[in-house]
């Protein structure tokens, strides 16, 4: 068994091959959102390094959002084509779900990935690892105002660690540690801990897809390219606007 | 179906039409399939580039099945794919060549990018079985407007293209001043029928001596300048005098120039294409123009008018001949050159 994944909803995009053993083979492009230039090459150079063909790919898994439209978009149409070009089946792999793989299943805090969704909101979640190695969303991903994320976080930070991931530390790293203060100030919680993932961890990348997709795969979460679809969290901002008006 | 006759696969997504066709030998049409999404983009009054991006997402592979089948072909007949990779709406770009691609390395099948325009002008192998390069052409849609010396199947200049406006989109700004909607080719070529094209004499912008150039933002303003007059004048609009005047300023300036740049460069053919080659007014008047000069016109029929992948099948197989092939780093370009 191997399963090819394809991460493209982030600045880099990466390739991921992972076997019945859980070995991970891995590509990755340094080349910032140049994605529908680099991803077929990529691929290629992948199998090379694993020396497989594609006819040894016995599904193919995408990262399906939310990240950048444009991203989201390269990689579940590349891998919808590739899907039926081969005919075998697809994974849909929740992008916010992928980062709690970015960390070991050992680690007893809790996984908070913000992307970066402007207009002061973050995509984002938040997920833990229970003891059985099972990885648990406990905060629901969707599009949210970082404000109420933050608060639906709160009652988790008296006894857990959070680190954050993603491209929306960045922007909001700020707001949020001057969160953490002012949230130990009010409540005296002094062990409140708060931490930002290194650099090496902090993004979205296809061993994570990868390492999720094995687990959606032993569930029998395997889908046909047709029902492969993109998770946006957004709808068009000109579709927005046009109900806005339609509504009042 | 296969019986040894080059089998070319053809994909196109640059505006809000999905479209994939299965050509045998270039020109000889199996299957062409559009999937247009007029009817979404009708409620905003233009093509909104993200919606249009999503809907080519959700179609794509529907539209890609259904080619495939009503050509009774199947992916392993191929032996070539073609690609619009611009110019265009990047993010609707993006899906038919991340699909392309995705097809070409999976099957191991040669992989060509095909300028937008260059389909445009090849419709017409497809309709005309005999027609070969040289031509001049013109080339009117929603997005460009050039008068174009066809050289070679792949030797191209652009004598003319316009500054400001394409063609389509000054009828659909146009048609939207006056309430007829979206799209606006087709509602002001009907509504025209019904008016007086001499009723209002908006100005014919020919731009400098000898240009091949257009213009029709002048026009344009023109109209919208006459319409604020009346309404202050508390006029009543004669709404289709309006849009057939209007009509008829570009479409004169149009034929004259083509005309002009096929005697001028003395070629006996004259090759319409592109969405506004729809048009009736412009079908009529070059008809007669060639006519009188002794130009042979060629016309495709309208449904390889709109954006449709045939088309593009056509040039791949022509770029094909002549070993231009690309490989999977293949890229979209919004503003491609010809």
């Amino acid at each position: 068994m191997n399963i090819l994944a394809i991460e493209t909803t982030g600045a880099n995009a990466s390739v991921a091959v992972i076997n019945e053993q859980k070995e991970v083979f891995f590509v990755s492009s340094q080349d910032n959102l140049n994605h529908l230039q680099n991803l077929m090459p990529m691929i290629e150079k992948l199998l090379e390094n694993c020396r497989l063909t594609l006819g040894d790919i016995t599904c193919i898994a995408a990262s399906e959002g939310p990240g950048s439209f444009t991203g989201i978009r390269i990689g579940v149409s590349s891998v919808r084509a590739m899907a039926q070009c081969l005919e075998i089946n697809t994974i849909s792999v929740p992008t916010l779900k992928s980062f709690a793989y970015n960390i070991s299943y050992e680690y007893d805090g809790i996984v908070c990935p913000i992307l970066d969704a402007r207009r002061n909101q973050v995509y984002g979640g938040a997920y833990k690892w229970d003891e059985e190695g099972n990885c648990i969303e406990i905060i629901p991903a969707s599009a949210y105002d970082l404000k109420d994320l933050l608060k639906k976080l709160m009652p988790f930070t008296l006894d857990n660690e959070i680190t954050f991931f993603g491209d929306g530390i960045k922007p909001y790293e700020e707001i949020i540690t001057a969160w953490s203060k002012e949230l130990q100030d009010i409540s005296f919680n002094n062990n409140m801990r708060i931490k930002f993932a290194n650099d090496d961890i902090r993004l979205q990348n296809a061993k994570s897809v990868a390492k999720l997709a094995y687990d959606i795969y032993k569930d029998d979460g395997m889908k046909s390219f047709w029902d492969l679809k993109p998770v946006y969290m957004r709808k068009a901002e000109a579709q927005r606007k046009l109900e806005e008006k339609l509504n009042g | 179906m296969k019986d040894n006759k080059f089998l070319t696969m053809a994909i196109e997504s640059s505006c809000d039409e999905t479209s994939v066709a299965l050509l045998t030998e270039g020109r000889n049409v199996l299957s062409n399939v559009i999937s247009s999404q007029i009817k979404v983009h009708q409620a905003f009054g233009g093509v909104v580039p993200e919606i249009a991006s999503r809907h080519h997402l959700d179609n794509i592979n529907t539209v890609l099945k259904q080619a495939l089948d009503e050509a009774d072909a199947r992916l392993d007949d191929v032996d070539l794919i073609g690609v619009t990779y611009g110019p265009g709406l990047v993010g609707a770009l993006l899906i038919g060549l991340a699909t392309a691609k995705a097809i070409s390395f999976s099957k191991k099948i040669p992989l060509v990018g095909v300028h937008h325009i260059q389909g445009h002008i090849s419709a017409n192998y497809i309709e005309h079985k005999d027609l070969k390069p040289p031509f001049m052409a013109l080339v009117v849609s929603g997005g460009h407007t050039n008068i174009v010396d066809v050289k070679g199947y792949n030797e191209y200049e652009v004598l003319g293209r316009t500054r400001d406006d394409a063609v389509g989109e000054a009828f659909d700004k146009v048609a939207r001043v006056l309430g007829l909607g979206y799209p606006g080719g087709p509602l002001i070529d009907k509504i025209s029928k019904k008016g007086n094209p001499h009723s209002v004499e908006f100005k014919r912008v020919y731009l400098e001596k000898d240009s091949l150039d257009f213009s029709f933002s002048g026009t344009k303003t023109g109209v919208l300048n006459y319409l604020n007059s009346q309404k202050l004048k508390g006029e009543e609009i004669d709404t289709a005098g309006v849009a057939a005047s209007f009509q008829l300023a570009v479409i004169e300036v149009i034929v004259n120039k083509a005309i002009y740049a096929a005697e001028k460069m003395r070629k006996n053919k004259l090759v319409l294409a592109g969405g506004v080659a729809a048009n009736s007014l412009l079908r009529d008047m070059l008809n007669k123009e060639c006519k009188r000069k002794g130009i042979e016109l060629f016309c495709p029929s309208p449904v390889l008018c709109t954006d449709n992948a045939a088309m593009i099948g056509c040039a791949a197989y022509y770029k094909y001949k002549e070993g231009m092939v690309d490989d999977l780093t293949l890229d979209a370009y919004p503003n491609l050159p010809l």
